[in-house]
Protein backbone atom coordinates (compact mmCIF):
# COMPACT_ATOMS: atom_id res chain seq x y z
CA UNK A 1 0.00 0.00 0.00
CA UNK A 2 1.53 3.20 -1.01
CA UNK A 3 -0.47 6.59 -0.84
CA UNK A 4 -0.04 10.40 -1.88
CA UNK A 5 -2.30 13.16 -0.59
CA UNK A 6 -3.74 14.26 -4.21
CA UNK A 7 -2.53 17.38 -5.89
CA UNK A 8 -1.57 17.60 -9.69
CA UNK A 9 1.67 19.97 -9.12
CA UNK A 10 3.07 20.12 -6.39
CA UNK A 11 6.02 17.90 -4.83
CA UNK A 12 4.95 15.50 -2.47
CA UNK A 13 6.65 12.87 0.19
CA UNK A 14 5.69 9.67 0.12
CA UNK A 15 4.25 7.63 3.29
CA UNK A 16 3.93 3.81 3.05
CA UNK A 17 2.63 0.97 5.13
CA UNK A 18 5.36 -1.22 5.93
CA UNK A 19 5.06 -3.92 8.57
CA UNK A 20 6.35 -1.54 11.12
CA UNK A 21 3.89 1.11 10.68
CA UNK A 22 2.94 4.37 8.73
CA UNK A 23 6.54 5.61 7.38
CA UNK A 24 7.38 8.38 6.15
CA UNK A 25 10.53 8.55 3.53
CA UNK A 26 12.47 11.70 3.12
CA UNK A 27 14.65 11.68 -0.18
CA UNK A 28 18.57 12.33 0.44
CA UNK A 29 18.60 14.55 -3.00
CA UNK A 30 17.22 17.70 -1.73
CA UNK A 31 17.74 19.92 1.56
CA UNK A 32 16.01 18.81 4.98
CA UNK A 33 14.83 22.62 5.29
CA UNK A 34 12.77 22.19 1.46
CA UNK A 35 11.15 18.85 2.59
CA UNK A 36 9.95 19.92 5.74
CA UNK A 37 8.35 22.97 3.97
CA UNK A 38 6.67 19.93 1.58
CA UNK A 39 5.90 18.11 4.61
CA UNK A 40 4.26 20.91 6.12
CA UNK A 41 2.10 21.85 3.31
CA UNK A 42 1.33 18.35 2.29
CA UNK A 43 0.01 17.35 5.93
CA UNK A 44 -1.83 20.74 6.06
CA UNK A 45 -4.35 19.17 3.64
CA UNK A 46 -4.39 16.35 4.91
CA UNK A 47 -4.80 17.60 8.10
CA UNK A 48 -7.96 14.80 9.58
CA UNK A 49 -6.45 11.65 7.67
CA UNK A 50 -3.04 12.33 9.51
CA UNK A 51 -3.84 13.79 12.94
CA UNK A 52 -2.96 11.80 16.07
CA UNK A 53 -0.75 9.60 14.53
CA UNK A 54 2.45 7.89 15.51
CA UNK A 55 4.59 6.91 12.26
CA UNK A 56 8.02 6.01 11.66
CA UNK A 57 10.57 7.97 9.17
CA UNK A 58 12.87 7.04 6.95
CA UNK A 59 15.84 8.90 6.21
CA UNK A 60 18.33 6.93 4.45
CA UNK A 61 21.98 7.75 4.60
CA UNK A 62 20.48 11.33 6.17
CA UNK A 63 21.77 12.53 9.44
CA UNK A 64 19.97 14.87 11.46
CA UNK A 65 20.92 17.32 13.57
CA UNK A 66 19.61 18.15 17.08
CA UNK A 67 18.00 21.20 15.58
CA UNK A 68 16.38 19.28 12.21
CA UNK A 69 15.34 16.99 14.54
CA UNK A 70 13.06 19.56 16.49
CA UNK A 71 12.24 21.25 13.48
CA UNK A 72 10.99 18.17 11.89
CA UNK A 73 9.24 17.16 15.60
CA UNK A 74 7.70 20.64 15.55
CA UNK A 75 6.10 20.31 11.90
CA UNK A 76 4.56 16.92 13.15
CA UNK A 77 3.41 17.70 16.81
CA UNK A 78 1.37 21.07 14.31
CA UNK A 79 -0.73 17.67 13.29
CA UNK A 80 -0.36 16.18 16.57
CA UNK A 81 1.52 13.43 14.83
CA UNK A 82 4.59 11.96 16.72
CA UNK A 83 7.40 9.67 15.93
CA UNK A 84 7.74 6.16 16.92
CA UNK A 85 11.25 5.30 15.42
CA UNK A 86 13.60 6.13 12.39
CA UNK A 87 14.86 4.04 9.28
CA UNK A 88 12.64 0.73 9.61
CA UNK A 89 14.51 0.30 6.43
CA UNK A 90 17.72 -0.69 8.20
CA UNK A 91 18.50 -3.90 9.30
CA UNK A 92 17.98 -3.35 12.99
CA UNK A 93 15.05 -0.91 13.55
CA UNK A 94 16.51 1.72 16.13
CA UNK A 95 14.28 3.19 18.77
CA UNK A 96 13.47 6.50 17.92
CA UNK A 97 14.88 7.18 21.31
CA UNK A 98 18.32 6.16 20.51
CA UNK A 99 18.69 7.61 16.79
CA UNK A 100 17.02 10.53 17.87
CA UNK A 101 20.76 12.13 18.72
CA UNK A 102 19.17 14.18 21.89
CA UNK A 103 21.19 16.89 22.97
CA UNK A 104 24.00 15.79 25.07
CA UNK A 105 23.21 15.65 28.77
CA UNK A 106 24.10 18.84 30.31
CA UNK A 107 25.26 17.83 33.68
CA UNK A 108 23.94 18.71 36.82
CA UNK A 109 21.03 20.95 37.91
CA UNK A 110 21.84 22.24 41.47
CA UNK A 111 18.13 22.93 43.02
CA UNK A 112 18.78 24.96 45.99
CA UNK A 113 15.66 25.00 47.95
CA UNK A 114 12.35 22.89 48.60
CA UNK A 115 10.67 21.66 45.50
CA UNK A 116 7.04 22.58 46.48
CA UNK A 117 3.68 21.62 45.34
CA UNK A 118 2.75 22.41 41.94
CA UNK A 119 6.58 23.13 40.77
CA UNK A 120 8.19 20.57 37.72
CA UNK A 121 11.78 20.69 36.91
CA UNK A 122 13.03 19.20 33.75
CA UNK A 123 15.92 18.57 32.96
CA UNK A 124 18.66 16.57 30.61
CA UNK A 125 21.10 15.13 33.14
CA UNK A 126 20.96 14.68 36.63
CA UNK A 127 19.19 16.33 39.34
CA UNK A 128 20.23 17.40 42.79
CA UNK A 129 17.83 19.00 45.18
CA UNK A 130 19.49 20.58 47.97
CA UNK A 131 16.22 20.21 50.12
CA UNK A 132 13.16 18.71 50.30
CA UNK A 133 10.37 17.73 46.96
CA UNK A 134 6.92 18.04 48.69
CA UNK A 135 4.13 16.34 47.82
CA UNK A 136 2.82 17.86 44.23
CA UNK A 137 6.67 18.69 43.23
CA UNK A 138 7.79 16.64 40.29
CA UNK A 139 11.22 16.05 38.74
CA UNK A 140 11.77 14.78 35.68
CA UNK A 141 15.64 13.95 34.85
CA UNK A 142 17.23 11.65 32.16
CA UNK A 143 19.73 11.05 34.29
CA UNK A 144 20.21 10.04 37.88
CA UNK A 145 17.87 12.26 40.75
CA UNK A 146 19.40 12.67 44.33
CA UNK A 147 17.47 14.55 46.97
CA UNK A 148 19.09 16.02 49.80
CA UNK A 149 16.17 15.73 51.91
CA UNK A 150 12.65 14.21 52.33
CA UNK A 151 11.48 12.88 48.96
CA UNK A 152 7.82 13.38 49.04
CA UNK A 153 6.77 14.24 45.64
CA UNK A 154 7.33 12.18 42.30
CA UNK A 155 10.39 11.58 40.81
CA UNK A 156 10.80 10.59 37.40
CA UNK A 157 14.56 8.99 36.74
CA UNK A 158 16.17 8.03 33.39
CA UNK A 159 13.02 9.33 31.61
CA UNK A 160 14.29 9.02 27.64
CA UNK A 161 14.64 5.52 28.59
CA UNK A 162 17.66 5.27 31.13
CA UNK A 163 16.97 2.01 33.07
CA UNK A 164 20.49 2.59 35.17
CA UNK A 165 18.99 5.65 35.85
CA UNK A 166 18.85 5.90 39.82
CA UNK A 167 16.87 7.68 42.96
CA UNK A 168 18.77 8.57 45.51
CA UNK A 169 16.94 10.22 48.76
CA UNK A 170 17.97 11.06 52.31
CA UNK A 171 14.73 10.01 53.27
CA UNK A 172 12.54 8.38 50.57
CA UNK A 173 8.64 9.04 51.27
CA UNK A 174 7.40 9.50 47.32
CA UNK A 175 3.76 9.16 46.20
CA UNK A 176 5.20 7.23 43.12
CA UNK A 177 8.71 6.68 41.81
CA UNK A 178 9.85 6.35 38.00
CA UNK A 179 12.73 4.98 36.11
CA UNK A 180 12.78 4.69 32.25
CA UNK A 181 9.84 2.96 31.68
CA UNK A 182 9.06 1.38 35.01
CA UNK A 183 6.49 3.20 37.42
CA UNK A 184 6.13 2.00 40.73
CA UNK A 185 3.64 3.23 43.63
CA UNK A 186 3.97 3.23 47.45
CA UNK A 187 2.83 0.63 49.35
CA UNK A 188 -0.32 1.42 51.59
CA UNK A 189 1.08 2.35 54.88
CA UNK A 190 5.07 1.96 54.15
CA UNK A 191 6.22 3.62 56.83
CA UNK A 192 9.24 5.87 55.65
CA UNK A 193 12.76 4.63 55.45
CA UNK A 194 14.98 6.07 58.25
CA UNK A 195 18.12 7.33 56.22
CA UNK A 196 19.43 7.24 52.81
CA UNK A 197 18.13 4.88 50.60
CA UNK A 198 18.37 4.41 46.75
CA UNK A 199 16.08 3.03 44.42
CA UNK A 200 16.76 1.63 40.98
CA UNK A 201 15.87 -1.17 38.35
CA UNK A 202 16.20 -4.68 38.97
CA UNK A 203 14.59 -7.05 36.21
CA UNK A 204 11.33 -5.16 35.63
CA UNK A 205 11.02 -3.75 38.87
CA UNK A 206 11.77 -1.10 40.81
CA UNK A 207 13.54 -1.77 44.02
CA UNK A 208 14.54 0.72 47.30
CA UNK A 209 17.14 -0.22 49.30
CA UNK A 210 19.34 1.37 52.10
CA UNK A 211 22.37 3.54 50.76
CA UNK B 1 7.91 56.27 56.82
CA UNK B 2 7.12 53.62 54.54
CA UNK B 3 4.17 51.15 55.44
CA UNK B 4 4.84 47.25 55.61
CA UNK B 5 2.62 45.86 52.89
CA UNK B 6 1.37 42.08 54.08
CA UNK B 7 -0.71 40.07 52.35
CA UNK B 8 -2.61 37.14 53.84
CA UNK B 9 -3.36 33.96 51.59
CA UNK B 10 -3.64 30.83 51.89
CA UNK B 11 -5.26 28.80 48.49
CA UNK B 12 -7.82 26.98 50.19
CA UNK B 13 -10.82 28.57 51.53
CA UNK B 14 -12.01 29.06 54.89
CA UNK B 15 -8.97 28.67 56.90
CA UNK B 16 -9.06 31.66 58.58
CA UNK B 17 -7.68 34.61 56.44
CA UNK B 18 -9.88 37.48 56.94
CA UNK B 19 -10.29 36.16 60.84
CA UNK B 20 -6.58 36.50 60.83
CA UNK B 21 -6.29 40.00 59.19
CA UNK B 22 -9.15 41.49 61.26
CA UNK B 23 -7.35 40.55 64.47
CA UNK B 24 -3.97 41.46 63.49
CA UNK B 25 -4.88 44.52 61.87
CA UNK B 26 -6.90 45.73 65.56
CA UNK B 27 -4.01 44.53 67.70
CA UNK B 28 -1.68 46.44 65.41
CA UNK B 29 -3.47 49.72 66.46
CA UNK B 30 -4.00 48.65 69.92
CA UNK B 31 -0.15 48.90 70.22
CA UNK B 32 -0.80 52.42 68.55
CA UNK B 33 0.48 52.07 65.13
CA UNK B 34 -1.46 53.20 62.02
CA UNK B 35 -3.08 49.91 60.34
CA UNK B 36 -5.50 49.63 56.52
CA UNK B 37 -6.64 46.45 56.07
CA UNK B 38 -7.80 46.01 52.37
CA UNK B 39 -10.21 43.64 51.37
CA UNK B 40 -9.65 42.32 48.26
CA UNK B 41 -12.21 39.03 48.57
CA UNK B 42 -14.08 41.36 45.77
CA UNK B 43 -18.51 40.06 45.57
CA UNK B 44 -17.99 38.01 48.68
CA UNK B 45 -16.62 40.67 50.91
CA UNK B 46 -16.82 40.47 55.08
CA UNK B 47 -14.18 41.80 56.47
CA UNK B 48 -16.06 44.66 57.24
CA UNK B 49 -18.73 42.33 58.73
CA UNK B 50 -15.74 41.11 61.24
CA UNK B 51 -15.34 44.42 62.38
CA UNK B 52 -18.55 45.39 62.76
CA UNK B 53 -18.14 47.97 60.09
CA UNK B 54 -20.82 47.02 57.35
CA UNK B 55 -23.26 48.97 58.02
CA UNK B 56 -21.02 52.52 57.45
CA UNK B 57 -19.16 51.65 54.27
CA UNK B 58 -20.08 54.46 51.38
CA UNK B 59 -17.60 53.42 48.91
CA UNK B 60 -15.43 50.35 48.30
CA UNK B 61 -12.25 49.04 46.50
CA UNK B 62 -13.38 49.62 43.12
CA UNK B 63 -14.62 53.08 43.73
CA UNK B 64 -11.80 53.81 44.70
CA UNK B 65 -9.98 51.78 41.80
CA UNK B 66 -12.07 53.41 39.25
CA UNK B 67 -11.34 57.16 40.76
CA UNK B 68 -15.33 57.13 41.58
CA UNK B 69 -14.78 58.90 44.58
CA UNK B 70 -12.83 62.40 45.65
CA UNK B 71 -10.00 60.91 47.49
CA UNK B 72 -8.95 57.15 49.11
CA UNK B 73 -9.57 58.84 52.61
CA UNK B 74 -13.16 58.99 51.84
CA UNK B 75 -13.73 55.42 51.58
CA UNK B 76 -11.87 54.44 54.51
CA UNK B 77 -13.89 53.21 57.18
CA UNK B 78 -12.30 54.54 60.71
CA UNK B 79 -12.87 52.19 63.54
CA UNK B 80 -14.60 53.30 66.34
CA UNK B 81 -12.74 51.39 69.11
CA UNK B 82 -9.67 51.64 68.58
CA UNK B 83 -7.23 54.78 66.80
CA UNK B 84 -5.68 54.12 63.74
CA UNK B 85 -7.77 51.40 62.30
CA UNK B 86 -9.20 51.59 59.05
CA UNK B 87 -10.77 49.14 56.52
CA UNK B 88 -11.34 49.92 52.81
CA UNK B 89 -13.88 47.37 52.00
CA UNK B 90 -13.89 45.44 49.03
CA UNK B 91 -17.02 45.59 46.52
CA UNK B 92 -20.15 43.36 47.23
CA UNK B 93 -21.65 43.85 43.87
CA UNK B 94 -19.07 44.20 40.96
CA UNK B 95 -17.40 40.97 39.92
CA UNK B 96 -14.44 40.09 40.23
CA UNK B 97 -12.54 40.69 37.08
CA UNK B 98 -13.45 44.21 38.13
CA UNK B 99 -9.92 44.84 39.90
CA UNK B 100 -6.40 44.69 38.04
CA UNK B 101 -3.09 44.34 39.99
CA UNK B 102 -2.23 47.41 38.31
CA UNK B 103 -4.99 49.46 40.38
CA UNK B 104 -3.49 47.58 43.77
CA UNK B 105 -0.19 48.62 42.93
CA UNK B 106 -1.52 52.47 42.94
CA UNK B 107 -3.51 51.95 45.91
CA UNK B 108 -0.91 50.83 47.92
CA UNK B 109 1.24 53.51 46.55
CA UNK B 110 -1.16 56.11 47.80
CA UNK B 111 -1.75 54.71 51.07
CA UNK B 112 2.28 53.79 51.67
CA UNK B 113 3.42 56.98 53.00
CA UNK B 114 0.22 57.30 55.82
CA UNK B 115 0.07 54.12 57.77
CA UNK B 116 3.00 51.63 59.25
CA UNK B 117 1.33 48.69 58.54
CA UNK B 118 -1.35 47.62 55.43
CA UNK B 119 -2.75 43.95 55.60
CA UNK B 120 -3.95 43.09 51.93
CA UNK B 121 -6.71 40.01 52.95
CA UNK B 122 -6.52 37.89 49.63
CA UNK B 123 -9.35 36.06 48.22
CA UNK B 124 -8.93 32.08 48.25
CA UNK B 125 -7.50 30.26 45.28
CA UNK B 126 -4.66 31.28 42.89
CA UNK B 127 -5.98 33.19 40.45
CA UNK B 128 -6.79 37.01 39.14
CA UNK B 129 -8.33 37.77 42.70
CA UNK B 130 -4.78 36.61 44.15
CA UNK B 131 -2.61 37.84 41.60
CA UNK B 132 -4.48 41.48 42.92
CA UNK B 133 -3.90 41.01 46.59
CA UNK B 134 0.02 39.91 45.95
CA UNK B 135 0.56 42.63 43.92
CA UNK B 136 1.30 45.16 46.16
CA UNK B 137 2.60 43.37 49.12
CA UNK B 138 6.30 42.68 50.20
CA UNK B 139 5.11 40.69 53.03
CA UNK B 140 3.04 37.89 53.42
CA UNK B 141 1.37 35.37 55.96
CA UNK B 142 0.15 31.99 54.89
CA UNK B 143 -2.66 30.71 56.73
CA UNK B 144 -3.56 26.78 56.57
CA UNK B 145 -5.15 24.40 59.18
CA UNK B 146 -3.65 21.73 60.29
CA UNK B 147 -5.12 19.02 57.35
CA UNK B 148 -3.55 17.80 54.40
CA UNK B 149 -5.75 20.07 52.04
CA UNK B 150 -4.78 22.66 53.40
CA UNK B 151 -1.52 22.22 54.02
CA UNK B 152 -0.87 21.24 50.40
CA UNK B 153 -2.62 24.94 49.47
CA UNK B 154 -0.35 26.53 51.53
CA UNK B 155 2.82 24.80 49.88
CA UNK B 156 1.34 25.32 46.66
CA UNK B 157 0.59 29.31 47.56
CA UNK B 158 4.36 29.45 48.89
CA UNK B 159 5.86 28.40 45.95
CA UNK B 160 3.88 31.32 43.78
CA UNK B 161 4.87 33.74 46.43
CA UNK B 162 8.44 33.02 46.46
CA UNK B 163 7.81 33.27 41.96
CA UNK B 164 6.87 36.93 42.99
CA UNK B 165 9.54 37.46 45.18
CA UNK B 166 8.60 36.84 48.52
CA UNK B 167 10.84 34.77 49.44
CA UNK B 168 9.87 34.67 53.74
CA UNK B 169 6.32 34.52 54.01
CA UNK B 170 5.84 33.59 57.39
CA UNK B 171 3.20 30.92 58.53
CA UNK B 172 -0.08 30.84 60.99
CA UNK B 173 -1.03 27.88 61.68
CA UNK B 174 -5.30 28.11 62.93
CA UNK B 175 -7.59 25.69 64.10
CA UNK B 176 -5.14 23.56 65.68
CA UNK B 177 -6.90 20.90 68.48
CA UNK B 178 -4.69 19.72 70.95
CA UNK B 179 -6.47 16.92 72.07
CA UNK B 180 -7.17 15.85 68.35
CA UNK B 181 -3.04 16.34 68.13
CA UNK B 182 -2.51 13.92 70.92
CA UNK B 183 -4.71 11.34 69.78
CA UNK B 184 -2.76 11.43 66.14
CA UNK B 185 -6.10 12.52 64.69
CA UNK B 186 -4.17 15.85 63.24
CA UNK B 187 -1.00 16.70 62.20
CA UNK B 188 0.69 19.12 64.47
CA UNK B 189 3.17 21.53 64.39
CA UNK B 190 5.93 19.68 63.78
CA UNK B 191 4.15 17.69 60.22
CA UNK B 192 3.69 20.89 59.42
CA UNK B 193 6.92 22.36 59.43
CA UNK B 194 8.36 19.61 58.37
CA UNK B 195 6.61 20.30 54.78
CA UNK B 196 6.24 23.70 54.61
CA UNK B 197 9.57 24.24 56.30
CA UNK B 198 8.79 27.83 56.53
CA UNK B 199 9.18 30.92 59.83
CA UNK B 200 5.82 29.97 61.76
CA UNK B 201 4.88 33.36 63.23
CA UNK B 202 2.23 31.33 65.12
CA UNK B 203 -0.66 28.73 66.19
CA UNK B 204 -4.03 29.61 66.82
CA UNK B 205 -6.01 27.14 68.61
CA UNK B 206 -9.71 26.25 67.87
CA UNK B 207 -11.83 28.52 69.81
CA UNK B 208 -15.52 28.82 69.84
CA UNK B 209 -14.42 32.52 70.93
CA UNK B 210 -13.82 33.05 67.33
CA UNK B 211 -17.35 32.26 66.39
CA UNK B 212 -19.17 34.50 68.58
CA UNK B 213 -16.38 37.05 68.24
CA UNK B 214 -17.28 36.89 64.37
CA UNK B 215 -21.10 37.42 65.00
CA UNK B 216 -20.62 40.27 67.31
CA UNK B 217 -18.48 42.35 64.73
CA UNK B 218 -15.34 42.33 67.10
CA UNK B 219 -12.44 40.75 67.05
CA UNK B 220 -11.28 38.19 69.17
CA UNK B 221 -7.77 40.09 70.09
CA UNK B 222 -10.07 42.10 72.76
CA UNK B 223 -10.85 39.21 74.54
CA UNK B 224 -8.76 38.78 77.40
CA UNK B 225 -10.30 35.31 78.16
CA UNK B 226 -10.00 33.91 74.75
CA UNK B 227 -7.03 31.33 74.29
CA UNK B 228 -7.11 32.38 70.36
CA UNK B 229 -7.24 35.94 71.32
CA UNK B 230 -3.95 35.36 73.40
CA UNK B 231 -3.05 33.71 70.51
CA UNK B 232 -3.29 36.36 67.97
CA UNK B 233 -1.87 39.18 70.25
CA UNK B 234 1.03 37.10 70.61
CA UNK B 235 1.47 37.19 66.99
CA UNK B 236 1.12 41.00 66.62
CA UNK B 237 4.21 40.82 69.21
CA UNK B 238 5.85 38.53 66.81
CA UNK B 239 5.33 40.29 63.88
CA UNK B 240 6.96 43.46 65.36
CA UNK B 241 10.04 42.07 66.54
CA UNK B 242 9.23 40.61 69.87
CA UNK B 243 10.83 37.28 70.48
CA UNK B 244 7.68 35.49 72.14
CA UNK B 245 7.83 31.79 73.44
CA UNK B 246 5.04 29.78 71.72
CA UNK B 247 2.06 29.01 73.62
CA UNK B 248 1.94 25.67 75.33
CA UNK B 249 -1.08 23.47 73.88
CA UNK B 250 -0.26 20.53 75.93
CA UNK B 251 1.00 18.44 72.74
CA UNK B 252 3.56 16.11 72.41
CA UNK B 253 5.27 16.76 69.45
CA UNK B 254 7.73 14.29 67.54
CA UNK B 255 7.04 11.05 70.39
CA UNK B 256 5.14 9.60 67.77
CA UNK B 257 6.83 8.01 64.76
CA UNK B 258 5.57 9.72 61.50
CA UNK B 259 3.92 7.63 59.15
CA UNK B 260 3.13 7.45 55.31
CA UNK B 261 -0.16 7.55 56.09
CA UNK B 262 -0.04 11.27 57.65
CA UNK B 263 1.99 12.58 55.01
CA UNK B 264 -0.45 11.33 51.95
CA UNK B 265 -3.46 11.79 53.92
CA UNK B 266 -4.34 8.12 52.77
N1 LIG C 1 -9.45 29.40 65.37
C1 LIG C 1 -10.74 29.28 65.03
N2 LIG C 1 -11.62 28.64 65.83
C2 LIG C 1 -12.91 28.52 65.49
N3 LIG C 1 -13.44 29.01 64.35
C3 LIG C 1 -12.63 29.66 63.50
C4 LIG C 1 -11.24 29.82 63.78
N4 LIG C 1 -10.68 30.50 62.76
C5 LIG C 1 -11.68 30.75 61.87
N5 LIG C 1 -12.85 30.24 62.29
C6 LIG C 1 -14.14 30.28 61.59
O1 LIG C 1 -13.94 29.74 60.29
C7 LIG C 1 -14.71 30.43 59.33
C8 LIG C 1 -13.82 30.89 58.18
O2 LIG C 1 -12.94 31.90 58.65
P1 LIG C 1 -12.48 33.10 57.71
O3 LIG C 1 -13.66 33.76 57.09
O4 LIG C 1 -11.55 33.94 58.49
O5 LIG C 1 -11.70 32.29 56.62
P2 LIG C 1 -11.15 32.81 55.20
O6 LIG C 1 -9.89 32.08 54.95
O7 LIG C 1 -11.10 34.28 55.17
O8 LIG C 1 -12.31 32.29 54.24
P3 LIG C 1 -12.48 32.67 52.67
O9 LIG C 1 -11.51 31.82 51.93
O10 LIG C 1 -13.90 32.30 52.41
O11 LIG C 1 -12.22 34.14 52.55
C9 LIG C 1 -15.39 31.57 60.05
O12 LIG C 1 -16.71 31.22 60.31
C10 LIG C 1 -14.60 31.71 61.33
O13 LIG C 1 -15.40 32.16 62.38
MG1 LIG D 1 -11.99 35.66 53.75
Amino acid sequence: MSFATKSLFSEQLVFKGLKQGLTLFIPEDKPFTHWLGVLDEQLERAKSFFRGGSILVELGERKLSPRELSELKAVLTKYQMTIKAFNPLAKKLFSARMKMDEPAPSGVLLVKGTVRNGQRLEHNGDIVVKGDVNPGGELIATGDIIVLGVLRGIAHAGVRGNVQAEIIALTLAPVQLRIAHIYSRAPEGMEVGQGPEIAHIKGETIVVERL
Amino acid sequence: MAARVIVVTSGKGGVGKTTTVANLGTGLALRQKKVVMIDTDIGLRNLDLLMGMENRICFDLINVAENECRSFRQALIKDKRVENLFLLPASQIKNKDALTAEQMVRIVDELKEEFDYILIDSPAGIESGFENAVAPATEAIVVTNPEVPAVRDADRIIGLLQAKKIYEPLLVLNRLRSDMVKKRDMLDVDDINDILAIKLLGVVPEDEQIIIATNKGEPVVFNQQSKAGEAFRNIVRRLEGEAVPFMSFNTEPGVFGRFWKMLHGR
